[in-house]
C-alpha cells in the first residue's frame, strides 16, 4: 500500500522570482522561482523539484557581525564586493543576503555609499541578491529607495517589513519591481495580517516572501518551527493570504550562548552546528531560503539537501 | 471506527479487579476510548472481545519501553503527525554505538560518557539514553566480552546489533533480563530472532524497505509471540527517511495500516552527515536514533533539538514572576523587567552575567509568553508591570526609578510610565545587545 504523501491538499505555494538575467531585463546569471509546492517539502511526485536555497549573509560594516564569521573570513569582510564574490564561487550559496549593517550607526546619514556598496555587490556576483536594509524607521525611505533604484531591473528580494514598518519598503520595492520579506512575530495570525496590509497598498503575493521570524535552535526555535508548518499547511489548504514562500533567518544563531562560550576550533564547529541544525529543520518544516552565516555551513547543508531530494525506489 | 467508552465497558468483564491499573472497568473503558490503554491490561477478556477491541482502541503507535531501572524509556504512542496539532510525548533515545572489535576500555568510555553527560538547558538535565553494540567481529565470543564491558560501566538500555543467533544468545546470558532490543529481524531472519527474543522478553527492530513487508513482518512476529517491536525501514537517503517516515506515521495513526502501529528506529550510522539524519529524525518520527559518539557541538544541538520539538506547544515553559538577582545587586542598579516565559529569561539571564553588571530582573506574568507575542496579544500590559513594581517591592531595593524594558514592548513606554510613575528606557530588542546598551545608556 503506498500513502498519499500529498495528503489530498489541493492547492500550491505561491511563486516569486527572483533575479533576473539578461533576458529577464537584469544581469545576474540565474534567476530562481520560489514556490509551487504541493505538499510538504521534500515529499513532491517529482524529483527534480528544486531544493531550498541557500543564502549566504554578508555585511557593509563588519563592527556589527559576528567575531567568529569575522575571524574566519579574514580581510574579506572589509571588501562586500569581494566577500561576495567568494561566496559564489568559493563558499557555494544560491544568494547573497547582503545586511546594510551601516546603518546601526548613530545618526547614519550616508545614504549615496549605500548605493555604491550595492553596486559594488551587484558588480562583483552574479547570484540573485537580498538586501537586508536599514536599522533605523528614521532613514527607512531613503535607504530603501536608493537599493531599489540601484537595483533596478534585479529582480531584488528586499527586507524587512513589519506590521508597523511596511511602508517605505513597499514603496521602493513597487516602485522598482522587487519582493520583499515580510516579518510577523512567530504567529500565523500576524503573518497574514501582514500580507494583507501589504495587499492593500498595491503589493501582489507574488512578491512577498514571509518571514515567520526564526529563534534560534534552544531559543525559540520550537515556535518558529510550528509556524512554519502551519503556514505551509495554510498555504496548501489554498489560503492566498498565506501562500507565499517562506524565509528562515535566524539572526541569532551566532551569538547564543552554547557558541559565545565556545573556544578556539570548537567555535567554529559550534557556529556551524547551530546554523546546520536550524536551517535542515527549517527546511523540513517549509523554509524556501534559509540564511547562513558561517562559510562552512553551506556546503554541508547543500550536501544534506541533495540527500533530502534523493529517493531509491523500492 | 472508534467505540465510545460505554461501547467498549459493554465487552469488559465488569469485575472492577484493578489489575489493569485502573481502578474500574469503567475508566479503563474511557481510556481505551481515548486510544490512552492497551486492552492488553486486561486479563480477563476473551478472544473475542480482544479481536473487537484490539485494533480500534490500543494507541495507533504502541508503547515501548527500552530498558529496565532509572535510564529506561518509553517511546511510541503518539497521535499526531505535526505537533502544533497537540504534542509529542515520547522523545526518541539516542543511542551511541561501540563495535565489539573496540578495546574493552574504548567501550568502557563511551558507556561512561553517555551514562554521565548532562546538559542542563531551560532548567531540564537532558542526556543521551544508551549504547547499541555491534557484532562487527562476527565472534560470540568477542561480542559477549564487549557487551559485559557495557553492562560493566552502566545499566544503561542497551541495543545488539547483531544477526547472529550465537552471538546474541552469549548476550544475553549477561543481560537478557534488562529488556534490550535486538537488531533486526528481516523477512528471512525473523523466525530465530523472535524466538530469541521471545526467550528473554526482548524488544524486536524489523527492518524491511516496503510497507507492506514490513507490515507483513511486524505481523509475523506478533505472530511468533513478539510484541514489542519497533521498525526500521531502510533508508538509503534522507529523503527515504522523511518519506518512509512521514507515510509510516500517517498510516498508523490513520489506522490504514494497523500493523506499522509502531515506533520508527533510525540508524544515523548509516548517513555520511550523521547530524543532518539525527537532526531529520528528531523532526520526523524517529523513535531510537543510533549514533557514533558524537562531538560536543553534534552533541548540544542534537539534545537540544530534541527539546526544543519535544516541548509541549500548549504550555510554554514559564518561571515564576518576581524579583529576581543577578550578581549581587545595590540601590543605584538598573532593574530591567521581561516576561516570565523561561527562554527569555534564561537568555536575558546569561548576556546580563556576561556584562557583570549587578543588575536586578522584574519578571511579570504574561503566562509563559514571549515579549513579542505577549505585546501582540495584549498580556504585557502597563496595570501588569505597575503591579509587579508593587507586589515585588521594587521601590525599596533600588533608590532610582527607572526601568529598562525589552525593545519589542516600545510601544507600550509611554503608558507604563504613566501607570507606574517610573521613567522607562526602552531596550534593545535582541538580548544580545543588552550589554552594550547598559554600558552605554545606564546611569542611575
Amino acid at each position: 500500500m503506498e500513502p498519499d504523501l500529498n495528503f489530498g491538499w489541493t492547492s500550491t505555494v505561491g511563486n516569486v522570482i527572483l533575479g533576473a538575467t539578461k533576458s529577464e531585463g537584469g544581469t545576474r546569471s540565474k534567476s530562481y522561482t520560489l514556490g509551487g509546492g504541493t505538499t510538504l517539502p521534500f515529499m513532491e511526485k517529482d524529483l527534480s523539484f528544486p531544493a531550498p536555497l541557500i543564502a549566504f549573509e554578508i555585511c557593509d560594516d563588519p563592527r556589527y557581525w559576528s567575531p567568529i564569521v569575522n575571524d574566519f573570513c579574514g580581510d574579506l569582510v572589509n571588501d562586500p564586493g569581494a566577500w561576495a564574490k567568494t561566496a559564489e564561487t568559493a563558499y557555494g550559496a544560491d544568494l547573497v543576503r547582503l545586511c546594510l549593517t551601516s546603518t546601526k550607526q548613530r545618526d547614519f546619514s550616508d545614504i549615496p555609499a549605500i548605493g555604491k556598496t550595492v553596486e559594488s555587490v551587484l558588480a562583483a556576483t552574479t547570484l540573485p541578491l537580498v538586501i537586508e536594509g536599514s536599522n533605523e524607521p528614521k532613514i527607512d525611505s531613503e535607504v530603501f529607495l536608493k537599493c531599489g533604484e540601484t537595483g533596478q531591473g534585479e529582480k531584488l528580494l528586499l527586507g524587512t517589513a513589519e506590521a508597523g514598518r511596511y511602508r517605505s519598503i513597499a514603496a521602493a520595492a513597487l516602485a522598482y519591481n522587487h519582493s520583499i520579506i515580510a516579518q510577523s512575530p512567530i504567529d500565523i495570525n500576524l503573518a497574514k495580517q501582514l500580507n494583507i496590509l501589504l495587499k492593500e497598498i498595491g503589493v501582489t503575493r507574488d512578491h512577498i516572501v514571509i518571514d515567520p521570524y526564526t529563534g534560534a535552535l534552544g531559543y525559540g526555535f520550537e515556535y518558529s518551527y510550528s509556524a512554519m508548518e502551519r503556514i505551509r499547511f495554510s498555504a496548501l489548504k489554498g489560503d492566498t493570504d498565506l501562500a507565499m514562500p517562506q524565509i528562515c533567518a535566524p539572526s541569532d544563531s551566532l551569538t547564543v550562548k552554547e557558541v559565545r562560550e565556545a573556544e578556539g576550533p570548537a567555535r567554529d564547529s559550534m557556529a556551524i552546528e547551530w546554523e546546520f541544525t536550524t536551517s535542515l529543520a527549517a527546511a523540513v518544516a517549509g523554509a524556501e531560503i534559509v540564511c547562513v552565516r558561517h562559510p562552512d555551513t553551506v556546503k554541508r547543508l547543500k550536501a544534506a539537501f541533495a540527500g533530502l531530494s534523493a529517493r531509491t525506489e523500492v | 471506527m472508534a467505540l465510545k467508552a460505554l461501547d467498549i465497558y459493554k465487552l469488559l468483564p465488569k469485575k472492577n479487579c484493578k489489575e489493569c491499573g485502573d481502578p474500574t472497568c469503567l475508566t479503563f473503558a474511557m481510556k481505551l476510548a481515548a486510544g490512552k490503554a492497551d486492552v492488553e491490561l486486561c486479563p480477563y477478556l476473551d478472544d473475542n472481545a480482544k479481536n473487537v477491541l484490539g485494533a480500534t482502541t490500543r494507541p495507533p503507535i504502541k508503547l515501548v519501553a527500552v530498558g529496565v531501572g532509572e535510564r529506561s524509556y518509553s517511546v511510541g504512542e503518539e497521535f499526531v503527525l505535526y505537533r502544533h496539532d497537540k504534542t509529542f510525548y515520547h522523545p526518541p533515545g539516542i543511542m551511541f554505538v561501540v563495535g565489539d572489535t573496540q578495546s574493552e576500555e574504548e567501550i568502557a568510555a563511551v558507556t561512561a560518557r553517555v551514562r554521565d553527560e548532562t546538559l542542563t538547558r531551560v532548567g531540564a538535565d537532558l542526556k543521551f539514553n544508551g549504547t547499541a553494540i555491534v557484532n562487527t567481529s562476527g565472534s560470540a565470543e568477542t561480542y559477549a566480552k564487549a557487551v559485559a564491558a557495557v553492562e560493566k560501566t552502566a545499566g544503561l538500555p542497551e541495543i545488539l546489533v547483531s544477526e547472529n543467533p550465537e552471538a546474541l544468545e552469549a548476550a544475553l546470558v549477561l543481560c537478557g533480563t534488562y529488556h534490550p532490543v535486538i537488531c533486526a529481524a528481516t523477512p528471512e531472519n525473523y523466525k530465530p530472532l523472535c524466538a530469541i527474543a521471545k526467550k528473554h522478553g526482548c524488544r524486536l527492530v524489523v527492518r524491511a524497505p516496503t510497507f507492506d513487508a514490513l507490515a507483513e513482518l511486524t505481523r509475523n512476529c506478533v505472530a511468533e509471540g513478539v510484541k514489542n517491536l519497533l521498525i526500521d525501514p531502510a533508508p538509503q537517503t534522507l529523503g527515504d527517511f522523511l518519506t518512509r517516515s512521514t507515510a509510516i506515521r500517517e498510516l498508523a495513526i490513520t489506522r490504514a495500516m494497523p500493523d506499522l502501529g509502531y515506533p520508527v528506529y533510525l540508524d544515523a550510522t548509516k548517513f555520511s552527515d550523521e547530524d543532518a539524519a539525527i537532526a531529520l529524525g528528531i523532526v520526523k518520527y524517529a523513535s531510537v536514533i543510533v549514533c557514533h559518539p558524537l562531538s560536543p557541538a553534534s552533541a548540544k544541538a542534537a539534545l537540544t533539538l530534541r527539546q526544543n520539538i519535544y516541548t509541549d506547544p500548549q504550555k510554554p515553559i514559564q518561571m515564576n514572576p518576581g524579583l529576581y538577582r543577578v550578581g549581587t545587586p545595590g540601590k543605584d542598579a538598573p532593574v530591567l523587567m521581561t516576561v516570565n516565559f523561561s527562554l527569555t529569561f534564561f537568555t536575558l539571564q546569561g548576556y546580563l552575567e556576561s556584562t557583570r553588571v549587578p543588575c536586578f530582573m522584574l519578571i511579570v506574568d504574561t503566562e509563559g509568553l514571549s515579549v513579542l507575542t505577549a505585546v501582540a496579544a495584549g498580556k504585557l500590559n502597563e496595570t501588569l508591570v505597575r503591579d509587579a513594581l508593587k507586589k515585588f517591592g521594587v521601590e525599596n531595593e533600588v533608590s532610582h526609578k527607572k526601568l529598562i524594558i525589552p525593545g519589542y514592548a516600545a510601544p507600550l513606554s509611554g503608558r507604563i510610565e504613566e501607570a507606574t510613575g517610573w521613567k522607562v528606557l526602552v531596550g534593545p530588542r535582541d538580548a544580545a545587545e543588552i550589554g552594550e546598551f547598559i554600558h552605554q545608556e545606564w546611569k542611575p
